[in-house]
C-alpha cells in the first residue's frame, strides 16, 4: 500500500510559544482512515496547519523535519497550490462560506477542477448528502451545524481529493448527525480510495471508523497503531477512552 | 417552490425592463425640456432636478460600483477612491492636454494608469489586514493628491487644469443630453460587466475570500493574486470615472479630490448596501439627488410657514449635510443591509404575507 502522506521528524514553532510539535512522524496510507488523536493543545490543529500550509497565517513556521505528499515534498508550499495538487481539507468550525448558496458554495470548492467536470462533481455531492440538494440556493450560513459540516465535506470532497484532512468534525454536533457524517466519510474512502487524517476529540469514535491512530500529547506521538490495538491500550483506556475511573491522576 | 416562484416571474421582469429603458430614454427629454409630452411642469415637479445633477449621478455610479466591488464583493475597505478618481484626472490631463491623445484613447489610458495605481495601492493587502490596511489606503489618498497637487501647480495653474470639451471623431460631447448619452451606456455596460464578473469563478473565490479568507485558502484560492485583481479592476473603473468627471467640470483642481470625496463614496455604499451592486446605484442617486430634491422644496415652505422657509432657506447647505449625517446613522443603525438589504427583507414579508391563507 503506498503512503499519501508522509511526516517526517517534524517539528513546528510559534513566535510566541515554544516549540508546539516536535519530532513527530505519521504516515497515511492509501485508502486509509488515519485518527489523529489528544487532548487540547496537545498539537493536533498545529499538525494540520504545518501540512496545509496555513502555519505562517497563525504565526508558525516548520523548524524541522519534512513533509511529503505522494512523495512529494509539501513542506513551505503555499496552501492553494496544495489544494491543486490533491489535498482536500474540512477545516475546524467548518468556516462555510455563509452569504454564499450551497451550491455556490461547492462551486469555490470545485474551482480547481477543469470546467466539464463540475456538473458530474455537484451530483456526486448531492448524491452522498442529499440534505445539500434540498438546500441548494439556501444561504449557507443559516443552515443547521450539521448541514453545514456535510457543506464544508461536501465543498472539500468536490474537488477529488487524494488526501483528506478533517479537523474535529464532531464539534458541537448532535452524535447522531455525528455518526450520519462518519458514516458517509467511509463510504467516500471506500469508493474514492481517498486516504484521510481524521483530527477527533472523541477517541472512542475515531477508534471506531479509523484503522490506525496516532496519540499526541505536548507536541509529541507517545503512542500509535491499528485503532485495535490503541483500543486495547491501557494508556488510552485511562485518560481518553474513560473505561478506568480515577485511576492516575490526568497530566 | 421558490423556482416557480421565479419563473413566473420572467414576463414582469421583461416588462419592468421596457418600462426602464422607456424611462431613462424619456429622461433627457423630459428635464431639458421641462415638460412631460408637451404639458409644461414646474421646478418643484421636477424634484428641482436637472440633467446635470443626472449625469453627476452616473459618473458618482461608477464610483460607488467600483467600489462596492472591493468593499462589499472583495473585502477590502478602502478610503483612497478619491485618489483613483483623481489618478484618472491626472492620466486625461497627462495625455490630453500634453500628449494630446483622441478621447477615447485618454479614456483607456485612464483605466490602465488606474489599474496600474490601483494594484501597487492593493500590495500592502498582502501583509496587512483590517484597520492597518485602511490606513495604508488613507496613506495612498494622500500620496496621490500630493502628486497631483504638484503635477497641477507644474504644468498648470492655481485655478487648476483645464479640460478641453471631449470629443469621438467628431463629435462633440458639449451638451448634457450627449453627456448622458456618453455615460448612460458605461454606467450599464460597467454594471453587467462587474455583475458577470461575481457570477465567474474567480467572482465567487472573490466572495468566498470576503466571507472567510482562510476557508478560501483551504479551497485552492489565491487570495493574495485576487486581491490585487479586485483593486486593480476597482481603480481602473474608478479612474475613468475621475477622468470623465474632470472632463465633465472642465476644470479640476486636487482639492476636488479631497477626504470627503473620497468619503462620500463610503457613504453611497453603505446607504446603498454593502456588496449590492444594484444598492451602489441606488446609493449614488441618493446621495446625489437629494440635496437638490431638499433645497427644491425650501422656497415652497414660504407660503405655509415664513419661520420655516426662513429657516430652510438660510441653513440650507447645513440642512442637507444634517440630513445625510442622519441618514446614514439610521442606516447604520436600522438597516446595515442599505437600501438593498431593506428590499430584501421587505421581500421576504410580502413573500410571507402572501403565503399565509
Amino acid at each position: 500500500m503506498s503512503v499519501v502522506l508522509d511526516i517526517q521528524h517534524l517539528s513546528v514553532a510559534y513566535n510566541r510559544k515554544g516549540l508546539a510539535l516536535e519530532d513527530v512522524s505519521l504516515q497515511v496510507p492509501q485508502g486509509g482512515i488515519v485518527a489523529l488523536l489528544g487532548a487540547n493543545g496537545a498539537g493536533k490543529s498545529t499538525l494540520i496547519r504545518a501540512v496545509t500550509g496555513l502555519l505562517d497565517l497563525h504565526h508558525g513556521q516548520i523548524t524541522g523535519g519534512q513533509v511529503r505528499m505522494l512523495g512529494q515534498l509539501v513542506s513551505g508550499m503555499p496552501a492553494h497550490r496544495l489544494v491543486r495538487m490533491g489535498m482536500g481539507q474540512v477545516p475546524e468550525g467548518r468556516l462555510v462560506f455563509k452569504h454564499l448558496s450551497v451550491e455556490d458554495n461547492l462551486l469555490v470548492g470545485a474551482a480547481v477542477l477543469p470546467r466539464a467536470q463540475v456538473k458530474d462533481g455537484l451530483d456526486a455531492v448531492y448524491q452522498l448528502f442529499p440534505r445539500l440538494l434540498e438546500r441548494r440556493n439556501q444561504a449557507a450560513g443559516w443552515m443547521s451545524g450539521g448541514e453545514q459540516q456535510m457543506l464544508a465535506l461536501g465543498r472539500a470532497m468536490i474537488a477529488k481529493p487524494k488526501l483528506l484532512l478533517v479537523d474535529e468534525l464532531s464539534l458541537g454536533l448532535a452524535p447522531l448527525i455525528v455518526i450520519e457524517i462518519y458514516k458517509q466519510l467511509r463510504v467516500i474512502g471506500e469508493t474514492m480510495g481517498t486516504a484521510m487524517l481524521i483530527v477527533e476529540q472523541n477517541a472512542h469514535l475515531a477508534l471506531s471508523f479509523a484503522q490506525s491512530a496516532y496519540l499526541l500529547q505536548q507536541g509529541r506521538v507517545v503512542l500509535s497503531g491499528t485503532a485495535q490495538e490503541m483500543s486495547a491500550s491501557p494508556e488510552m483506556k485511562a485518560s481518553y477512552l474513560g473505561e478506568a475511573k480515577a485511576g492516575k491522576g490526568a497530566a | 417552490m421558490n423556482n416557480t416562484a421565479i419563473t413566473s416571474h420572467r414576463p414582469s421582469t421583461w416588462l419592468w425592463l421596457v418600462f426602464w429603458a422607456a424611462i431613462l430614454a424619456y429622461l433627457p427629454v423630459l428635464l431639458t425640456e421641462r415638460a412631460f409630452f408637451g404639458i409644461p411642469l414646474t421646478n418643484t415637479q421636477l424634484l428641482n432636478l436637472g440633467l446635470t445633477q443626472i449625469n453627476l449621478m452616473l459618473i458618482s455610479m461608477l464610483g460607488a460600483l467600483s467600489l462596492n466591488y472591493l468593499t462589499g464583493c472583495a473585502g477590502l475597505i478602502s478610503i483612497g477612491h478619491a485618489a483613483f478618481f483623481a489618478t484618472g484626472a491626472m492620466a486625461a490631463a497627462i495625455f490630453d492636454n500634453q500628449l494630446g491623445l483622441p478621447f477615447p484613447l485618454v479614456l483607456l489610458a485612464a483605466a490602465l494608469a488606474g489599474a496600474l495605481a490601483g494594484t501597487l495601492a492593493g500590495l500592502p493587502s498582502l501583509r496587512v489586514r483590517g484597520l492597518y490596511f485602511v490606513l495604508s489606503t488613507l496613506a495612498v489618498h494622500y500620496v496621490v493628491t500630493y502628486v497631483f497637487l504638484e503635477y497641477q501647480f507644474k504644468f498648470f495653474d492655481v485655478v487648476g487644469i483645464p479640460y478641453a470639451t471631449p470629443r469621438i471623431g467628431t463629435f462633440e460631447i458639449n451638451t448634457p443630453v450627449r453627456w448622458y448619452a456618453l455615460l448612460l451606456p458605461l454606467v450599464i455596460v460597467v454594471y453587467l460587466g462587474l455583475k458577470a464578473s461575481l457570477k465567474s469563478r474567480e467572482g465567487r473565490a472573490m466572495l468566498a475570500m470576503r466571507d472567510h479568507e482562510l476557508a478560501a485558502t483551504a479551497m485552492g484560492v489565491d487570495v493574495r493574486i485576487l486581491r490585487l485583481k479586485a483593486f486593480g479592476l476597482s481603480s481602473a473603473i474608478a479612474s475613468v470615472a475621475g477622468a470623465l468627471f474632470a472632463y465633465y467640470l472642465s476644470n479640476v483642481t486636487s482639492e476636488a479630490f479631497n477626504i470627503n470625496f473620497a468619503i462620500q463614496f463610503i457613504a453611497m455604499i453603505i446607504i446603498g448596501g454593502m456588496g449590492s451592486l444594484p444598492g451602489s446605484l441606488v446609493g449614488a442617486a441618493i446621495w446625489l439627488l437629494l440635496p437638490s430634491i431638499i433645497a427644491g422644496l425650501s422656497p415652497d415652505a414660504s407660503s405655509e410657514n415664513a419661520f420655516l422657509s426662513k429657516l430652510l432657506v438660510e441653513n440650507r447647505a447645513q440642512l442637507v449635510q444634517l440630513i445625510f449625517s442622519l441618514l446614514v446613522i439610521v442606516f447604520l443603525i436600522f438597516a446595515p443591509g442599505g437600501v438593498a438589504g431593506l428590499s430584501t427583507s421587505l421581500k421576504n414579508r410580502w413573500t410571507a404575507w402572501r403565503n399565509t391563507p
